[in-house]
């Protein structure tokens, strides 16, 4: 027989997934618009966006479930339309609500799963007694999946996903509807894979997404609008530092004191009573500089007495928030000129495009 | 090869899951019951005649229909309806299988159970030998053969019901809806008064199937081929019905 082409072996040169101009409507409403992205082999994509965003749509378009309105999908290489067969034959897909036969034990589930997916007779047997090994299932296999937790139910939805041992993963929100410790095991399990996988999770939760992924998409109303390195997109997407001073002074006399700086800052300053005749001042200076010590200095020239002084960065968690609250507020063409940014950032897409 | 193999797959999993639907159990039951009155009453008008029996049996026994129109609705309804309610659907279409083997297997596993409801009425048969009559084959083997071909026909109606919805009870009544109509157009045809549309229907009609061939012994090619037809075509309409609900 001779040696079959193996599109995972082809691809560490092309991109596993591949996606450009994709664009979904259902009817009336446009689930995805115009969005372009790659994910290279090895990579951890975390998919990041609030509920309703877009997320689960562009995966199952990824998986072959959904048909895109306009674009193109490649998966290994393949269009998803044409080769939809041999795509899924080697992708693992985990979907949103881990959807399982209720009566079937555990064991029995994953063994008809395998063979599902190609597995032989014989392999199938040492296929599911790893992902059971894997993913924690050893001790419930005889158990009916329909009385298990939730925790249980979602780890034999990522057995089923790996059983056949795809290169690619694609899991939706794997860690939805889980408690803490649950998503911890879950996400450590997800971690495990990265090594020997390519991996694309989505989630709306950013914490968890920041921890495992080497890149990182936001998604918010069906366009795409940031797509780079977890680091990048703090440094592209922050804006400066506000920094937040107390000091013992009625309004006046503190405005005062801080004029000149607060002319730098284009007098963006918000001023809050606290108890005792402190009162807290909170500045937003011009990215690049860092006014602290030219208001410690004006405070001591006013002899005022300070207590706090300190420069606040977001959290990615606020970053994310940010990003996501401001395009819920913008309109369709302010989304569009934001993904055009985004696609334009993104350091895999555009290497792809020029290589071509 | 490999469509053989994943329907092989698909089908040992539909015809467990059939079984392990403790409602499949109740419809088995009442089914058994049903056939097992009509036979005695069969056997007790026709006087132990086995092929009078036979005809009363399948041809005029309104328990027997109300099986043979009940039973592959209520077998079928959860097939796709469930899985799309569940949303194992989506685990299944995007596993390495195509629609036509999803629905084939369904199919073959509906029809099978259908079938398996009709193995203890052979019981009858030792039971009408005893009373001293010789089974003629003929007319038996084609009884049967219809009890299968229109039991193909209902399932392949109800799996394109069940399809359509996600609501099971839906789908029965739908399905039930379908095989009434299949049965009751000829009739209702009649109403009509054009000639060329009763002659039409006249050859769709299944109790005429089941009158002039079926029950005599006989095996007519366009009476098989209606059925085989019909059921072909419920079936590559559950094709569709898959696959338009992906591209809506």
């Amino acid at each position: 027989m001779p040696a079959r082409f193996d599109p995972f072996r082809e691809a560490h040169t092309n991109p596993v997934i591949s996606v450009r101009n994709l664009t979904k409507r259902y009817g009336e409403v446009l689930a995805v618009q115009d969005v372009t992205f790659d994910v290279a082999e090895g990579e951890v994509m975390g998919f990041l966006g609030p509920n309703g965003a877009g997320k689960s749509t562009t995966i199952r378009i990824l998986t072959g479930y959904l048909p895109a309105t306009a674009g193109t999908v490649q998966v290994a290489g393949l269009d998803v339309l044409s080769d939809s067969l041999a795509i899924r034959q080697k992708l693992g897909y985990l979907p949103e609500n881990v959807p399982l036969y209720p009566e079937l034990r555990v064991e029995e589930y994953l063994r008809y799963r395998g063979r599902l997916k190609g597995l032989t007779a014989r392999n199938v047997k040492a296929g599911v007694e790893r992902v059971m090994d894997q993913c924690g299932l050893m001790h419930v296999r005889q158990r009916i999946v329909g009385q298990l937790s939730k925790g249980y139910r979602q780890r034999v939805g990522l057995a089923d996903s790996m059983v056949a041992q795809p290169r690619l993963l694609i899991l939706d929100e794997p860690t939805g509807g889980l408690d803490p410790h649950q998503r911890k095991e879950v996400l450590d399990l997800i971690r495990g894979l990265a090594h020997d996988h390519t991996v694309l999770l989505s989630s709306h939760i950013l914490a968890e997404i920041e921890s495992i992924s080497t890149r990182v998409m936001i998604i918010q109303k069906g366009r795409l609008l940031a797509n780079g390195r977890m680091d990048e997109l703090a440094e592209r997407l922050q804006d400066a530092p506000a920094v937040a001073v107390e000091v013992k002074a009625r309004r006046d006399v503190l405005l005062q004191a801080l004029a000149p700086i607060l002319r730098q800052c284009g007098e963006a300053c918000d001023v809050a009573d606290l108890a005792d005749g402190w009162v807290r001042a909170t500045l937003r200076p011009p990215v690049g500089s860092d006014q602290r010590e030219a208001i410690a200095a004006a405070l001591r020239g006013a002899n005022l007495p300070m207590r706090e002084l300190h420069r606040h960065q977001r959290t990615l968690e606020e970053l994310f928030l940010h990003i996501t609250a401001q395009a819920a507020q913008r309109t369709g063409e302010e989304l569009a000129a934001a993904q055009a940014a985004a696609h334009a950032a993104a350091p895999s897409a555009g290497a792809a495009e020029g290589a071509r | 090869m490999r469509m053989l193999r994943q329907l092989s797959i698909l089908l040992a999993r539909e015809v467990e899951s059939l079984y392990l639907t403790p409602i499949h159990y109740i419809v088995l039951t009442v089914a058994l019951v049903f056939n097992g009155v009509s036979f005695y009453f069969a056997l007790q008008l026709s006087q132990g005649n086995v092929e009078e029996t036979v005809r009363l049996f399948f041809g005029e026994s309104p328990l027997v229909w109300l099986v043979l129109v009940l039973v592959p609705p209520l077998l079928t309804m959860r097939q796709f309806a469930e899985e799309r309610r569940s949303g194992t659907l989506e685990m299944l279409l995007t596993a390495p299988v195509s629609e036509i083997e999803v629905v084939l297997a369904k199919f073959l596993a509906g029809l099978a159970f259908y079938l398996s409801i009709w193995v203890p009425s052979l019981l009858y048969l030792a039971i009408a030998k005893s009373y001293g009559a010789i089974p003629d084959i003929g007319p038996l083997a084609t009884s049967y053969l219809g009890i299968m071909l229109l039991g193909a026909l209902f399932t392949a109606a109800g799996l394109f019901a069940s399809s359509l919805t996600q609501t099971q009870i839906l789908a029965a009544l739908l399905a039930t809806v379908f095989n009434l109509l299949i049965l009751l157009v000829p009739f209702l045809s009649a109403f009509t008064g054009i000639e060329t549309i009763e002659r039409f229907f006249v050859e769709m009609s299944i109790a005429r199937h089941f009158g002039d061939s079926f029950s005599k012994g006989l095996i007519d090619v366009g009476h098989v081929s209606f059925y085989v037809v019909l059921s072909g075509v419920f079936l590559f309409w559950t094709v569709r019905s898959l696959e338009s609900q992906r591209w809506r």
